[in-house]
């Protein structure tokens, strides 16, 4: 019975990558190399070329390497191949690789091992595994205490994880995600939400214009919320003002994420309808701990025909239990341009004590009638970044998008 | 508080200090008003009641008033039992009417003067802005009225609302004594009202008759509301008169059924009527489903029967109504880029990089300067608070080099991605900008080079099942030489390459680094 052969590190190697005389070969096909080209090439050039001119497959002339004949076989490697999956090959080959000290014979690995039985080895190697002679030593205690070497596991941003665990929450709870263009016209962020056109929120102060002469398209549901403005709808005396197209088709940075529910509904929401979005806003306001001028709001609204004010308390107090962890609720009057009647809700957090959570309201009917919506549709609002802030322990609001890496590597993530 | 929407911010002594939440409601914005609210919704319900007198005063508009501040709305308020307090409110009332329900003033401004310095008749006319001399208030000088706006704080302050007028409004009397410059500054004699003022002469001016009937009523019955008389003054127009305040009650409807049903709360009529007066309505008759009401002059805000159903609910008690959940059978869902950004984030967090985030709002000098790019055309705000934030970034890389460069001392090598959105002009879209989904991932520290950074692209976007291909470029912002455009089906989704140490000499950083940015939203879009 032929002896079991095992490949050596440097039979494994050239299993690999081929022998090095077969790099040199191979990287001599697009013609002669210098030794420094050759030496960027081919692993082991020393072999490569001691066995290359020893088998006629190469020569040097002038510090250059030709190529002399390509050979059809190469019965070294094959051998390799084949022993590595424990088939046998014949004695004459064999003599070769164990001369190149690319194979051994297990029982000389096996007579290795005899000379560490009993003895306390420091670690545990795939020989004494496959041998099975593991059981014949012993392994080293270690001082289990010390850990090795400092490492920082890749993770998501703190903030962001905060938010994804929120989206993955709203999308539980049966809402569906909208979205919708950053930069907005007047109409969809003001207009279309029934906010007149003199409102202060939208003067110079309170609202980011973009620079620039152009504008935005309006859509033909334009005609219908002018109407609205002007001259009210179902009953409704509405703005009396002169609405002006021009100023609708100015384009601002989004300022509130409602701009979308504007648009979902324009396109004619399901029914039921539950949606929500996580919309970066902008608007101009004083930079402190509490406030940024860009920011993320997450809103959304309810579309069905049986919704009514108790369902407005129960979906603000569902957020409050399933997102916000709040024991105890507060519903108090509010007010909103685009809804009556509205709501705010503030919530006992166990540990952050009374915070405002969010608000929500009922759009009114000169907002939902002229985007084709008949049916009570609530639109709701959380106020998420003091819970955020919270959470991750921060104290400006701007550490949210956090630029210390330090803080991010040892951030925790439950 | 809540009842009257207001939340108390905080309490020093006497002085507390309220925000309130209604910005449609200028009768809430001082201690009367408030006081007002809350009295009749707990004690004195139905309309209030003041007393109201013609009072001899007249207002005769010039018709020169038309091209410059056309309207205006005049009262007098006599039997002003005024203190301290009284006139702090009266004077926050006004300022507070004025720039918010007035929009800065331009549409309404407001001036009280001490009824005893002023002979009636009024004149509300224009001067010539160099043509008169006065002592305004607060200073001790005469000035013309041109020169009020260079010299006065409020002349600086509201003079562009004149808009260089060739004469500017003036009230004065039959004495020719000058009262005010509406919209800039009364004057120092009967522009001045004190703790000992009797009698009030009060003007509102602006653009809209409507709006200043409203401003006026919300400041006469204010000062009713401290034991003042209301006297009607009349407004004489070229052709026309007109009496002001018109405090008479307002008529509005609301309809029984849709009370319950957006409501849900099965109040009998009796019950509805007394929750309407609790509100301040007056219940005048009722036609089956429907009850008409009528509400007082002082409410501005009243458009749709929902106004008066939100009163009804206020009156009722928000905290007696039981929450309910709807249930309605609707199946959740992620928007597609959210989606797919979240299979890139595993992929990247999984190749061992750190996920970053920052705002889209940055400036030319990070998004171009410090990247070795002129400038190109982005999204720019036109009313920017700081210059650090002035255009919205179009690709992400910068964001990436800038987090880069505040984390110098952190322990090297730094492996960062960032997918987030960037906004491209694009003429051909509604808003004329569109959002791209991108991502950006930077490697950096001393052995950095660009077989790391291809290798980590090469792992990305085979787990995107991206057949891609590599074209060597130049890029300014990258070594000449070891940069190279993305592409994937004959288009350029991005770039790879080492950074080129110019720009890592702008940003500040010492080790070497290695970046790629690829267009997420092209792919997506590809793997449609």
């Amino acid at each position: 019975m032929p002896e079991k052969l095992k490949l050596t590190d440097e039979g494994t190697e050239y299993l690999k990558h081929g022998l090095p005389e077969m790099q040199l070969v191979g990287a001599l096909r697009q013609g002669p190399l210098t030794l420094d080209q050759a030496s960027s090439s081919v692993r082991n050039l020393d072999i490569a070329l001691q066995w290359g001119k020893k088998k006629g497959w190469v020569r040097i002339e002038g510090g250059v390497i030709y190529l002399t004949r390509a050979p059809d076989a190469v019965p070294e490697q094959e051998a390799l191949e084949l022993i590595s999956k424990g088939i046998p090959v014949d004695e004459e080959i064999t003599q070769v690789l164990f001369q190149r000290k690319l194979v051994v014979p297990e029982s000389a690995i096996l007579d290795e091992l005899k000379k560490l039985e009993g003895r306390t080895v420091s670690n545990l190697t795939p020989d004494l595994i496959r041998t099975g002679f593991w059981r014949k030593v012993k392994i080293r205690p270690y001082d289990v205490k010390a850990i090795g070497a400092k490492t920082y596991p890749a993770k998501l941003q703190p903030y962001n994880r905060f938010l994804s665990e929120l989206r993955h929450k709203l999308v539980e709870l049966g809402f569906v995600e909208m979205r919708g263009p950053t930069i907005e016209t007047e109409f969809w962020n003001y207009d279309a939400l029934y906010q007149p056109q003199g409102h202060p929120a939208r003067d110079w102060l309170s609202t980011f214009y973009v620079k620039g002469s152009d504008v935005g398209d309006l859509p033909p549901i334009a005609e219908k919320v002018k109407m609205a403005h002007e001259r009210g709808v179902s009953g409704s005396s509405g703005w009396g003002h002169r609405w002006d197209p021009a100023r609708a088709r100015r384009l601002i940075p989004r300022a509130h994420g409602t701009a979308l529910s504007a648009r979902t509904l324009a396109k004619g929401p399901l029914i039921p309808g539950k949606y929500f979005a996580m919309a970066r806003c902008y608007r101009p306001d004083v930079v402190d701990a509490l406030h940024f001028i860009e920011f993320i709001q997450v809103e959304g609204i309810v579309v069905d025909s049986t919704l009514t004010f108790r369902n407005l308390l129960g979906i603000l107090e569902m957020f409050a239990k399933e997102v916000a962890d709040a024991e105890e609720l507060r519903f108090v009057p509010d007010y909103y341009p685009f809804t009556e009647p509205s709501v705010q809700m503030s919530a006992r957090h166990p540990a952050m004590g009374w915070v405002e959570i969010g608000g929500a309201g009922i759009f009114r009917e000169e907002l939902t009638k002229p985007l084709g919506v008949d049916i009570p549709v609530i639109a709701w609002g959380l106020g998420m970044d003091r819970l955020a802030m919270f959470k991750l322990g921060v104290r400006d609001i701007r550490d949210l998008f956090s630029r210390d890496l330090e803080w991010m590597r040892g951030k925790e993530v439950l | 508080m809540a009842i009257a929407k207001c939340s108390v911010e905080s309490v020093e002594g006497d002085l507390v200090k309220l925000e309130v939440k209604d910005t449609n409601r200028p009768d809430l914005w001082s201690a009367e008003g408030i006081a007002r609210e809350i009295k009749l919704r707990t004690r004195k319900p139905g309309l209030p009641a003041y007393r109201t007198f013609k009072s001899k005063v007249k207002v005769i508009v010039d018709s020169s008033v038309k091209d410059v501040r056309p309207f205006t709305t005049c009262a007098i308020v006599t039997e002003l039992q005024m203190n301290q307090a009284g006139l702090s409110q009266m004077i926050q009332l006004q300022e507070k009417v004025a720039s918010s329900y007035g929009a800065g003033r331009r549409e309404v401004a407001i001036g009280v003067y001490d009824l005893k310095r002023i002979t009636p008749p009024i004149r509300y006319t224009t001067v010539d802005p160099d043509g008169i001399r006065f002592v305004p208030l607060d200073l001790e000088e005469e000035l013309t009225p041109r020169e009020i706006l260079h010299r006065h704080p409020k002349g600086r302050e509201f003079g562009h609302l004149l808009g260089g007028a060739r004469r500017y409004p003036m009230f004065v009397d039959s004495s020719g004594e000058v009262m005010s410059i509406p919209p800039i500054i009364n004057s120092n004699f009967s522009g001045k009202v004190t703790e000992d003022t009797r009698r009030v002469f009060i003007e509102c001016s602006g653009f809209s008759q409507d709006r200043l009937s409203g401003a006026l009523n919300v400041l006469s019955t204010a000062l009713a509301e401290r034991g003042g008389s209301i006297g009607q003054v009349e407004v004489r127009y070229p052709g026309r008169a007109i009496v002001t305040p018109d405090l008479r009650p307002r008529r509005a409807r609301l309809s029984l059924s849709r009370f319950r049903q957006i409501s849900d709360l099965n109040v009998s009529v009796k019950e509805a009527y007394r929750l309407l007066e609790k509100s301040g309505y007056k219940v005048t008759r009722r036609k089956n489903d429907r009850i008409e009401v009528m509400y007082p002059a002082h409410r501005q805000d009243i458009m749709h029967e929902r106004d008066l159903m939100e009163d009804v609910l206020i009156s009722y008690g928000y905290d007696l109504i039981k929450p309910e959940r709807p249930r309605l059978p609707t199946v959740g869902e992620l928007s597609d880029v959210e989606r797919f950004s979240e299979s890139v984030s595993s992929v990247m967090t999984g190749l061992g990089f750190q996920q970053v985030m920052s705002y889209v709002l940055t400036n030319e000098v990070n998004l171009f300067s410090k990247m070795n790019l002129s400038g190109q055309p982005v999204i720019e705000l036109e009313n920017p608070v700081s210059s650090s934030w002035t255009k919205f970034r179009n690709w992400l890389l910068p964001s990436v080099m800038e987090f880069l460069s505040h984390n110098t001392h952190a322990d090297y090598p730094q492996r960062i991605f960032e997918v987030g959105d960037s906004i491209l002009p694009d003429a051909k879209e509604e808003t004329r900008a569109v959002d791209r989904r991108k991502l950006a991932c930077a490697i950096a520290g001393a052995d950095v080079g660009y077989q790391d950074i291809s290798s980590a692209l090469d792992a990305l976007l085979y787990a995107l099942g991206t057949r891609y291909e590599l074209q060597a470029v130049s890029h300014p912002t990258f070594i000449q030489g070891r940069v190279a455009d993305v592409i994937d089906q004959g288009k350029s989704i991005g770039v790879v390459g080492e950074i080129d140490p110019g720009v890592l000499e702008m940003w500040k950083l010492e080790v070497p680094a290695s970046a790629f940015e690829i267009d997420l939203t092209y792919l997506m879009e590809g793997l449609a």
